[in-house]
């Protein structure tokens, strides 16, 4: 029993860190039809910023206030040059808009930094251990669980409660109606772009600090389990990142766990596989909608 | 008179079929004269036209796929890969299979095909493979699809790394017969590209890009949206896959590794250039790039290619790329062809039914 729930906090920890990515992922989705592949890279570059702070001496959260700042500053940028003008264009133009960005970032991290891994040093604090009744809870895993709670509820009361969330959802469902309803698109675009980056800053945290260091091409690991997380959720849809998202960690844990070790080498292949006969049953994703073939 | 244009639609009827087809085919061997006559002249090393010649047949299989559904995929380096390790294993020699991979099944083992054969393999297996998962993809949104490929390139390389009785895991495989030449990669490349005008002008190119441009008015019109889409990618992995033989019979060693996005962007570059609703404007693309690229090693000064050559980029020229594709998208987004095939004009036999072909304006939107 103990070692089932241990199972559950840990696939719930890794889950609620993809849950958070693709919540970043799908923000953008919803209001531009934008599946981000920069994404990775922008919390590469958060991931930057809290190696200087290491490199430079400076206390974590220090380090932690610029990677939220950098990953919003640049999500930003990339939104007003290189996504805003496409803004009418069909999906996969802006899909390989978002992989030309991704490679330019890509370049320019490996130009700044170069090939080798940079240190992130974290706060002792973080690699605490809790037991409670022989279950381990460390700190790093009750953290992300915990950001991605706060984060989730925030999101939820800016997106019901506020103007900006309801411009936000109203673009998303329609954006040409919402255009009448005088809500201008460039701008709650940028709102997204705004949130998603703040979202990759803030997972980025717990993100390097269980790796302990960032490298320039450590990017496709969390874009694609974002990728995989939206489509199983359901794109575009805040509940549709948050069940993809815990689905994906849970399904990897359930994998880790049971797989025997000759074969536990295609681990990532066994749940992708399962991820794709997933969406033969529900095209349009775990949380229902169902955009078939559009 | 003949006479060769550039047109978005090939017409109704027959004549205006072949004309079509004709169009590519002077398109492709055009080209291959070209990249033989400076071969031949020894102005470019051969490696580099052989390596112009393997990513152009690269880009006619994605063109092939994203073009016509317009659907973006990243599967295709898979199918590259799939393409190169089974030609391989099927090649390789013998005495090196003993040596090499002692666990291969006997059946395996115990063969040594010959290169147009293994390409076949290489073909056949990506294709499957395509097929394999194309009938459970293709039924979500193009966007789910999109993301769906990335995963598959994921799939194929942990089981390329993992299968180590097949493909020596993580470890490069090598020993594969050097038997890539000029001719073998030219007429390839001759082949698929009126097989791909073929497949294009063809029903299921039609149904695909029917759907491409309104899903819901397509099926309202009785086209089935998921085989029109698992066709072509079936089509599009099978060019792939002989391509990625190919490229294993030119460079003889290769890892997993060798088979991840790196390989992908140079693709798009080239697609993206010519225009990614035109199967001419991947040739065309492919072309552009290349002269571009090879132009810009020459600035840089002396420096000569060896024999094995991986298409490494730095990441100056990473970065370019990258700036360069997101350039191309925002102010030409049509590339340099739109959406315009080469194509011959047949004479007319009656004038009336020519009229209303115009040329083009450089096509509609991208997809």
């Amino acid at each position: 029993m103990i070692t089932f729930l241990q199972h559950v906090v840990d696939g719930l920890s890794v889950g609620s860190t993809y849950a958070l990515l693709a919540l970043g992922l799908t923000l953008v989705y919803g209001v531009m039809g934008l599946i981000n592949f920069a994404y990775g890279m922008i919390i590469i570059w958060a991931g930057y910023a809290l190696a200087v702070a290491t490199t430079l001496d400076l206390p974590f959260w220090i380090g932690a206030l610029s990677a939220v700042s950098v990953a919003t500053g640049l999500s930003l940028v990339l939104g007003v040059l290189a996504f805003r003008p496409f803004l009418n264009a069909p999906p996969a133009t802006l899909l390989i808009t978002s992989f030309g960005v991704e490679l330019a970032l890509q370049a320019t991290a490996v130009l700044v930094f170069g090939e080798p891994a940079r240190v992130i040093a974290t706060p002792m604090s973080f690699g605490h251990v809790w037991r409670v009744h022989g279950l381990r809870l460390p700190a790093i895993e009750v953290g992300s669980i915990v950001l991605a709670v706060l984060v989730i509820a925030a999101l939820d009361f800016l997106l019901r409660h506020t103007a900006l969330g309801l411009e936000l959802r109203a673009t998303a469902e329609n954006r040409s109606i919402a255009r009448l309803f005088s809500v201008r698109p460039g701008r709650v675009v940028l709102v997204a772009f705004a949130i998603s980056g703040a979202i990759a800053g803030l997972v980025s945290i717990p993100y390097f600090a269980r790796l302990g260091a960032v490298t320039p091409r450590g990017d496709l690991y969390p874009t694609i389990n974002a990728f995989i997380a939206i489509a199983l959720g359901g794109l575009g849809s805040i509940r549709g990142a948050i069940v993809g998202g815990l689905a994906l960690g849970m399904l990897q844990t359930i994998f880790d766990v049971t797989l025997p070790s000759s074969i536990l080498g295609y681990q990532d292949a066994f749940v992708f596989a399962v991820i794709i006969l997933i969406l033969v049953w529900r095209p349009g994703g775990l949380s229902g909608r169902v955009p078939e073939f559009t | 008179m003949i006479r060769l244009a550039l047109r978005s639609d090939r017409g109704l009827g027959v004549r205006a079929f072949v004309g079509a087809l004709t169009g590519a085919l002077v398109l492709a061997v055009g080209v291959s004269a070209i990249a033989m006559t400076l071969d031949r002249t020894g102005v470019v090393g051969s490696s580099i036209i052989i390596l112009f010649g393997i990513n152009a047949i690269m880009v006619v299989g994605f063109q092939t796929f994203v073009g016509n559904t317009g659907i973006m995929s990243f599967g295709h380096v898979a199918f590259m890969a799939l393409g190169a390790y089974a030609a391989g294993i099927v090649a390789l020699p013998k005495p090196l299979k003993a040596a090499f991979l002692p666990q291969l099944p006997h059946w395996l083992a115990s063969i040594e095909f010959s290169l147009p054969l293994s390409l076949a393999v290489g073909g056949v297996v990506a294709m499957l493979v395509a097929l394999g998962f194309g009938v459970f993809v293709m039924r979500t949104s193009p966007t789910a699809i999109s993301i769906i490929t990335f995963a598959i390139l994921v799939i194929v390389n942990e089981v390329l790394s993992n299968a180590t009785s097949l493909t020596r895991g993580t470890e490069t495989f090598s020993g594969v017969p050097a038997d890539t030449t000029l001719g073998w990669v030219f007429g390839v490349f001759v082949a698929f590209v009126v097989g791909a005008a073929v497949v294009k002008w063809s029903r299921f190119g039609l149904d695909a890009r029917a759907v491409r441009d309104d899903p819901i008015a397509a099926q309202a019109s009785g086209i089935r949206v998921v085989p029109s889409r698992v066709y072509l990618f079936a089509i599009s992995a099978f060019i792939t896959g002989v391509g990625g033989a190919l490229w294993a019979h030119f460079l003889t060693a290769f890892s997993p590794s060798s088979f991840f996005l790196d390989q992908v962007v140079v693709i798009v570059a080239m697609a993206i250039l010519g225009g990614l609703e035109s199967m001419s404007g991947a040739v065309v693309g492919a072309v552009a790039l290349s002269v571009i690229n090879e132009g810009l090693r020459r600035l840089e000064g002396g420096f000569s290619i060896g024999v094995v050559h991986v298409p490494a980029l730095d990441d100056v020229t990473d970065l370019i790329l990258g700036l360069g594709i997101i350039a191309l998208l925002r102010w030409r987004p049509h590339g340099l062809l739109g959406d315009t095939e080469v194509t011959v004009d047949a004479p007319a036999r009656d004038a009336a039914l020519v009229t209303g072909e115009g040329q083009t304006d450089g096509g509609s939107p991208v997809p």
